[in-house]
Parts: structure tokens; C-alpha cells; sequence
């Protein structure tokens, strides 16, 4: 049996679409909330040196566990994405694992 | 002659890279995995150590602006929490493609030396703690987070 190429693109496009358009809105949704968070850290930080309650060099060690809470965040963020790909991936060829065994006469995915 | 040879040359291409496509497809299996799977242990372990630093704030809140609240009253939490990070960070790191989550806990360590660094220095008041225990809780949410989304609906 002949596999045809545009059909079996088209399925795999269309299942991993899928994915990742149910993906993203998570993944939004979570990076909005925690980047809100360390803007009002941020301005706390800046409102506590601005009213001499925080010398310079606190508010350096400050911003820099700022700095590395937000690095945590942006690296869950990455994984998300990199699930998500994963998951579309699997969907793709999930999709077109009957064809393509059939295809072939054994079962290849 | 040459028409023929042309055509033995794209059919030896195609053959080549269907065989490329179906070892590929093997390679992969059924499922693919770019990232670690769950690890139950490592979200109990972040948990407790989130309690741990919920706990530390809570208590230097009640003792600032006493003497109870210094540095050298603290110096057991900090080395507890460096040697629990130091485990959880071992088992993750014996995991494979799991090098994001090892990332964080480097992280979370470093904030640590950081945190101790300010203590050192003194904390003045309440509202310098907030934006302590926000960054603390941001990380481990955010590792604790990932973690779920590794479970892949399992």
C-alpha cells in the first residue's frame, strides 16, 4: 500500500495543532500570573529603598533573588512548551500509526 | 540511457529516504519523551521544603527587632535546607532529561546563599520579608509545577 505524503502530512499537522493550541493557554495563563507577582515584588523593593528602609546593597541581593525566582518560572515555562511539543509529536504520529502500519505489514509506531 | 540513469538516481534517493523515515519512526517507538517523567519524590521533597521556609519566615517575622532574630539563631535552618536541596538535587540529576528541574534547584540554592547573605546584613522590618517569601514561594510553585505537567495526564 502507498503512503501518500500530502494526506499523511495534513493528519499530522491537524492532530498536533490540536495539541498545542489546547497547551498555550495554560502556559499563558501561568506566566501572566507569576510575572504580575515579581513586578509587585520588584515595586516593593524599590518602594522599601526609596523610603530608606533598604540599603543599596540589600536591594542588589534583593533583585537578585527576584532574578533567579523569575529564571525558575521562565524554565517551567520552557518545559511546558517542551511537553507540549512532545505531546504534539505523539499526536502526530498517533495519528497516522494505523496508515503507516498498514503500509509497511508490521507494526512500525 | 541517461534519462534512465536520472530516474535510478531518484528512486535510489526516495528508497534512502523512506529507509531514513522508517528508522527514524523506529527509533522513536510508540511515544517520544523530551522530559523527565514525575517523580513523586522530588514533589513530596519541594513540598516539605516549602513548608520548611514558610516556617523560617513566619519565625523571623515574630523576631525582628529582637536578638532572637539574628543570623546566628538560623545557621541550623540554613544548613538543612542546603543539605535537602543538595538530595533532591542529586535524585533529580540521576534522571534523565531532566536538566531543567536540576536547573531550578540551582537556582533555589544560589537564592539561598543570597537569602543567608541578607541575613547576615539584618532584616529591618516586616515588608523587607515580603517580597522574600514571594520569590521563595514563586520558585518552588514553579518547580512544583512542572513537575505536574510531567504527569501527562497519567
Amino acid at each position: 500500500m502507498a503512503i501518500r505524503v500530502p494526506s499523511l502530512a495534513k493528519q499530522m499537522l491537524d492532530a498536533s495543532r490540536a495539541v498545542l493550541e489546547d497547551s498555550w493557554p495554560e502556559i499563558k495563563d501561568y506566566a501572566k500570573a507569576e510575572f504580575k507577582k515579581t513586578a509587585e515584588s520588584i515595586a516593593m523593593i524599590v518602594r522599601l529603598h526609596a523610603a530608606g528602609k533598604l540599603t543599596k546593597k540589600k536591594a542588589r541581593l534583593h533583585l537578585e533573588i527576584q532574578k533567579n525566582a523569575s529564571r525558575t518560572v521562565l524554565l517551567t515555562i520552557e518545559g511546558m512548551g517542551i511537553i507540549a511539543v512532545e505531546r504534539a509529536i505523539n499526536a502526530a504520529l498517533g495519528a497516522v500509526r494505523d496508515t503507516v502500519n498498514t503500509a509497511v505489514g508490521f507494526r512500525l509506531i | 540511457m541517461r534519462h534512465s540513469g536520472r530516474d535510478t538516481g531518484k528512486a535510489l534517493r526516495r528508497a534512502l529516504q523512506l529507509t531514513v523515515l522508517a528508522a527514524t519512526l523506529a527509533g522513536l517507538g510508540c511515544q517520544i519523551k523530551l522530559v523527565a517523567d514525575y517523580d513523586e519524590i522530588t514533589d513530596r521533597s519541594i513540598t516539605a521544603l516549602q513548608r520548611e521556609f514558610e516556617l523560617f519566615f513566619i519565625d523571623v517575622e515574630r523576631n525582628l527587632h529582637t536578638p532572637d532574630a539574628v543570623h546566628d539563631n538560623y545557621i541550623g535552618f540554613y544548613d538543612e535546607v542546603r543539605a535537602e536541596l543538595s538530595v533532591i538535587r542529586v535524585r533529580a540529576a540521576a534522571r534523565p532529561k531532566n536538566e531543567i528541574t536540576v536547573e531550578q534547584l540551582d537556582l533555589v540554592a544560589q537564592n539561598v546563599d543570597n537569602l543567608e547573605e541578607l541575613h547576615k546584613l539584618g532584616f529591618d522590618s516586616p515588608e523587607e520579608l515580603e517580597p522574600l517569601r514571594a520569590a521563595f514561594q514563586q520558585s518552588f510553585q514553579a518547580i512544583l509545577t512542572l513537575e505536574l505537567a510531567k504527569k501527562r495526564g497519567q
